[in-house]
């Protein structure tokens, strides 16, 4: 048990490419870190430089007070699960769960039971004489757990546990990955590209883009308070509605395409720094729970276009668009989980009893307390 | 995908409804002229393939006589046979030489390839070209130097002074075909057993090793064959007697004063047993290794 410390990592692979740059993160003892970002941030990289399978370029990694940074995996006392499972296929069930407790020379009987208790946890009794290529996707992903979790290992590491099991099985056994994690009270790293899984699973969760640690917290504050358009636009599902806007030189009006809505003064004691943005443009968001579609409201509005709607039986997704422009950050594809994004398009959250029809204009009420402000240059969120 | 590289077949659809559809079709498809035309080839094939054995087989059941006639059955070239050559010796010899030479050439092809595939050290790309290189040389032409090193080294009527002369000209193949198929271990599975405990040895034995069984099975049947059937070798270097290889054995009858063509088919069908086992043995892994590659 040990809480891992990572100080100014760097990683330069050798052809020279930089996909780490500068990270510092810690995970305490039985806490269940989340590295999530998209695919090709360096989360592998990450991990794998935990694991020791991967050199560190620069900087310290250490476990507890020991500095781990040459010392090989098999010493670490680390346990990995990988995205494709990696189990040994010529290998039963039970010889593959109990293959590094054989490797430590525990004594069979002891070796014995420890499989058969895991087996237990993982619900793996019945197959243990198997070998891998017999088993389901989901109970392969079982073993690849059965075999990190016998170890009783100081840091767990998976690197996309779930990846490659289907929507149904993904959901249940996040569950089952989450109560495994707190039931053993082991230092965690969770690499997911999926900000559903990294935002239900995480004690933290660190959003990492480009090889740089954009920002790391409980995950209500990532959605509540994201430090920069990124970890807004990559955090929550469907995605932030994100617009360049202007504010007027008086900071009564918020301009928004050729709409423009009311500030109240109290939103500028809250973000004292916004005032600084009088008579400049900026980027706001709003999340789509955020924006209401009504046909009367005492809330600000703006007026858009309804494209599509989306029914999910406890809500409706209004997609509409308006003639501000949408900002993307860079690096997100907008295709993760709800579809596509074109330019001047938002999503709203409505009651599924809406009466909304596509093509109609609507008014689109905004909480304007839920508003986040960008600065369009550095990205940066504004805050106080 | 197949992360674990084992495939299994799934098992044949009986439940569902269009199954008698599908078996009628079958039947019908067994009959179609293109059907016949594959029968037909395929039989012509094994004819040819298994004409020399039944000649083999029926020769050696003739005397000299007989077989100079053309008829009647006895055992007296297989008696002969075993008169006149040392086949328990010839035959131990030749297991000696093979067994020798597969194990040095699976410990050389098996580590080299092994580090070739995942050791990722540099310049392995030029080792590399370098091994298949060594594929295109002919034994033929080495052999006159490599003969004149051996006397000078004594090692002319040693078993080891051949055994060397096999390894040297299986390895580069067996080594090609090791690489090729370490390449193939996904290396998450190598990590996985680093995070269990192994380094790079433990790896190489406990993971690599073990899932690499049909290609030392494949590796075993390939250099089998011809180092047992071999003559060029095995006539130059080992000549002695007490040396002498079966295949040898078999030459030193052909090339005797009188020939019995029924003693050299009795041997002759005497020296196939043996690969034709080796082949038997393995080749339930063999067929896996050598389609390796389309299933990765
Ligand atoms: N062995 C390597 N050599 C060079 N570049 C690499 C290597 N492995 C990964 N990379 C690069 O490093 C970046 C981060 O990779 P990775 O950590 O696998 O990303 P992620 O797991 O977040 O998808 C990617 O741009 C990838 O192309
Ligand atoms: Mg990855």
């Amino acid at each position: 048990m040990a809480t891992v410390t990572l100080e100014n990592i760097k990683k330069s692979y050798p052809n020279g490419f930089e996909a780490v740059h500068g990270l510092d993160l810690s995970v305490s003892e039985g806490e269940f870190m989340v590295l999530v970002g998209p695919s090709g941030c360096g989360k592998t990289t990450v991990l794998r430089m935990v694991a020791g399978l991967e050199e560190v370029t620069s900087g310290t990694l250490s476990f507890g007070n020991r500095v781990m940074n040459n010392v090989p995996p098999r010493d670490r006392d680390i346990a990995m699960v990988f995205q494709n499972y990696a189990l040994y296929p010529h290998m039963s069930v039970a010889d593959n769960i109990g293959f590094a407790l054989k490797l430590r020379k525990v004594p069979k009987n002891d070796l014995r039971q420890q499989v058969s208790e895991a087996a237990g946890i993982l619900g793996l009794t019945n197959w243990l004489d198997q070998k891998p290529g017999q088993l389901s996707g989901g109970q392969r992903q079982r073993v690849a757990m059965g075999r990190a979790i016998v170890r009783e290992p100081s840091v767990f590491l998976m690197d996309e546990p779930l990846s490659n099991l289907d929507a149904k099985l993904r959901v249940q056994m996040r569950a089952e990955v989450s109560r495994i994690q707190r039931k053993l009270g082991v230092a965690t790293f969770y690499v997911t590209h999926d900000q559903t899984e990294a935002m239900t699973m995480g004690d933290r969760v660190a959003v990492l883009n480009n090889g740089s640690l954009q920002q790391c917290d409980v995950p209500q504050v990532l959605y509540d308070r994201p430090k920069n358009i990124f970890v807004a636009a990559f955090i929550g599902s469907p995605s932030m509605n994100l617009y360049e806007a202007s504010l007027s030189d008086d900071r009564t009006t918020l301009s928004l395409g050729s709409q423009s809505i009311k500030l109240p003064e109290e939103l500028f004691k809250v973000r004292s720094r916004l005032t600084n943005y009088a008579g400049r443009k900026l980027v706001i968001g709003a999340r789509p729970e955020h924006l209401t579609i009504a046909g009367e409201s005492d809330q600000p509005y703006i007026k858009g276009d309804v494209d599509l709607i989306e029914a999910l039986g406890s809500e409706l997704l209004v997609h509409f668009s308006i003639d501000a422009r949408r900002v993307q950050a860079a690096g997100i594809q907008e295709d993760l989980e709800t579809g596509f994004s074109i330019s001047g398009e938002g999503v709203a959250k409505a009651d599924p009893r809406t009466k909304v029809t596509i093509g109609s204009r609507v008014q689109i009420g905004i909480y304007v307390e839920g508003i986040q402000f960008f600065d369009p240059s550095s990205g940066d969120a504004i805050w106080d | 995908m197949n992360v674990t590289g084992i495939k299994i077949d799934s098992p044949p659809r009986t439940s569902n409804g269009g199954s008698t559809k599908v078996e009628s079709h079958k039947r019908r498809l067994s009959t179609s002229p293109g059907r016949v035309a594959i029968f037909v080839v395929l039989s012509i094939v094994s004819v040819v393939i298994m004409y020399p054995f039944y000649f083999m087989a029926v020769t050696s059941m003739r005397s000299q006589s007989q077989y100079e006639l053309g008829k009647g059955f006895s055992f007296a070239s297989w008696i002969r046979l075993f008169q006149s050559v040392p086949v328990a010796k010839e035959m131990l010899n030749s297991l000696i030489v093979c067994t020798f030479a597969i194990v040095i050439i699976l410990a050389l092809a098996t580590s080299a390839g092994f580090a070739l595939a995942k050791a990722h050290f540099r310049g392995h790309g030029f080792v590399l070209l370098g091994i298949v290189g060594g594929m295109m040389i002919p034994v033929q032409s080495i052999i006159i130097p490599e003969y004149v090193n051996f006397v000078r080294l004594h090692l002319i009527n040693n078993y080891f002074g051949a055994i060397l002369v096999y390894v040297a000209v299986g390895t580069p193949f067996a080594t090609f075909l090791m690489t090729t198929y370490f390449r193939g271990i996904p290396e998450e599975l190598i990590d996985a057993g680093r995070c269990d405990g192994l380094g790079y040895t433990g790896v190489f034995t406990r993971i690599a090793l073990p899932i690499a069984k049909p290609a030392l099975a494949t590796v075993v049947v390939l250099q089998f064959i011809p180092i047992w059937n071999d003559l060029l070798v095995g006539l130059l270097f080992l000549q002695e007697p007490n040396v002498r290889t079966f295949t040898v054995g078999l030459g030193v009858l052909a090339s005797s004063r009188v020939v019995s063509i029924p003693g050299l088919m009795a041997g002759s069908l005497l020296s196939t047993i043996p690969a034709a086992a080796i082949y038997v043995i393995f080749q339930k892994y063999l067929v896996s290794g050598l389609t390796l590659g389309a299933s990765k």
